[in-house]
């Protein structure tokens, strides 16, 4: 109910934007650039390299205008151009970005016992920007971009399974993270 | 089920929404962004002024050259405006001519004249900085519209037969003028008693402490 209306808001701006109007895609641009630079951001994990994705992705999206027919909110169409390009860049920087090596995690216990003590915000935010590339990327699209596992492996190019356990090793090792003595302050 | 975390997660969603690009980084879009297409940038030249279409790939120095041109247009009005309001009683005075079209006209103008002036004086007396009121201009504004028109009834008198109907609008149109006067002097004297209420009100204070 609520992205149909959101959909509906955007529709006239998209609407002009398809014939190239500025002032249309700047209204789109003020309205998505903060969210859209947090994907990015999650993702690369570096100030630089992900306003150079932010810039890629709106020009791309701007270019290919003519292909959003509208059968998602354009947010999350957007969303899928920018989630793509952030990991297209941490693939150029890194040669692997998933799965990561099976021995770096295996002395991970499976049971964590998971301490009561209240988290933060900042604190989860911070704990997730040290997680190793792989681990951080999985853990944000299906944490904080709302993907399921299916649709993660189909961006990462991976399976559903190995998306999965690629979560729950992401997440233990946030949790390790976060009572860490300096996260524990 | 939903886990601890991914509760918390979508419970502070926004949160987690911390950081923001430079400011500049749409202006590096914009810049690669492909030209509006022709059709769309007439349509811009059509509205607004034509030397802006050579500037709208650059879309902050539009708004910035719109404020101007805009500020530029509202200074000239204003200035055009407090340049026209003294004339008011030149063109009244001018209407002696008309003895033969309308004999009464000019003791009823004369008359009605003299109260304006009277008001204008009245109000003159009102420093309106001091009272933080600036509504002068929309007053000026205000007569001077009625003084254009007031000119054109004039001018109508001459070459329309009815003179009656038209010497009644010019009255009319005298009377919306002094009466414009009289809500504006009547602002000003209640503003005048609320600036002078504070001022007793400590002095009750003093009185009733003693």
């Amino acid at each position: 109910m609520e992205k149909l209306g959101y959909q509906d808001v955007n529709h006239q701006v998209v609407e002009r934007c398809k014939g190239g109007d500025h002032r249309a895609q700047y209204e789109l641009y003020k309205l998505y650039s903060k969210a859209m630079f947090n994907v990015s951001m999650r993702i690369t994990n570096d100030y630089t390299e992900a306003e150079d994705v932010l810039q890629e992705a709106f020009l791309s999206a701007f270019k290919n205008m003519h292909n959003y027919k509208g059968e998602a909110s354009f947010g999350s169409w957007l969303k899928k151009i920018v989630i793509n390009a952030a990991i297209n860049a941490v693939r150029k920087r890194r040669s692997e970005l998933v799965p990561m090596d099976e021995r770096t995690v295996a002395d991970v216990p499976d049971e964590i016992t998971e301490d009561d003590s209240e988290w933060q915000v900042e604190q989860v935010r911070r704990a997730i920007q040290k997680l190793p590339d792989g681990y951080r990327v999985v853990l944000s699209l299906y944490l904080l971009e709302g993907y399921d596992h299916a649709e993660i492996g189909e961006v990462l190019n991976i399976t559903e399974s190995t998306s999965k356990s690629q979560y729950s090793r992401a997440r233990k090792k946030l949790l390790e993270i976060m009572r860490e003595p300096q996260f524990v302050a | 089920m939903k886990d601890r975390l991914e509760k918390f997660v979508q419970d502070n969603r926004e949160e987690f929404d911390v950081f923001e690009p430079r400011p500049e980084l749409w202006q590096h879009i914009c810049h690669d962004l492909p030209k509006q297409s022709p059709e769309k940038e007439a349509r811009v030249i059509k509205v607004n002024f034509g030397e802006r279409a050579s500037f709208s790939a650059d879309f902050f120095f539009m708004r910035v050259a719109a404020a101007i041109v805009l500020l530029l247009g509202c200074g000239l009005t204003i200035f055009l405006m407090k340049q026209q309001a003294p004339d008011t009683t030149n063109t009244l005075a001018a209407a002696t001519s008309i003895n033969a079209i309308a004999p009464e006209l000019p003791e009823v103008e004369a008359y009605y004249v003299s109260q304006i002036e009277a008001k204008k004086s009245e109000l003159s007396e009102y420093d309106l900085k001091v009272l933080g009121l600036d509504e002068q201009q929309v007053i000026d504004k205000e007569l001077a519209r009625l003084d254009s028109s007031y000119v054109q009834l004039k001018k109508q008198l001459y070459t329309t037969p009815n003179t009656d109907e038209i010497v009644g609008a010019l009255i009319q149109n005298l009377q919306i003028r002094i009466k414009v006067l009289n809500r504006q002097l009547e602002v000003l004297q209640s503003l005048e008693q609320n600036k002078q209420e504070p001022n007793q009100e400590p002095q009750n204070d003093d009185t009733s402490n003693v």
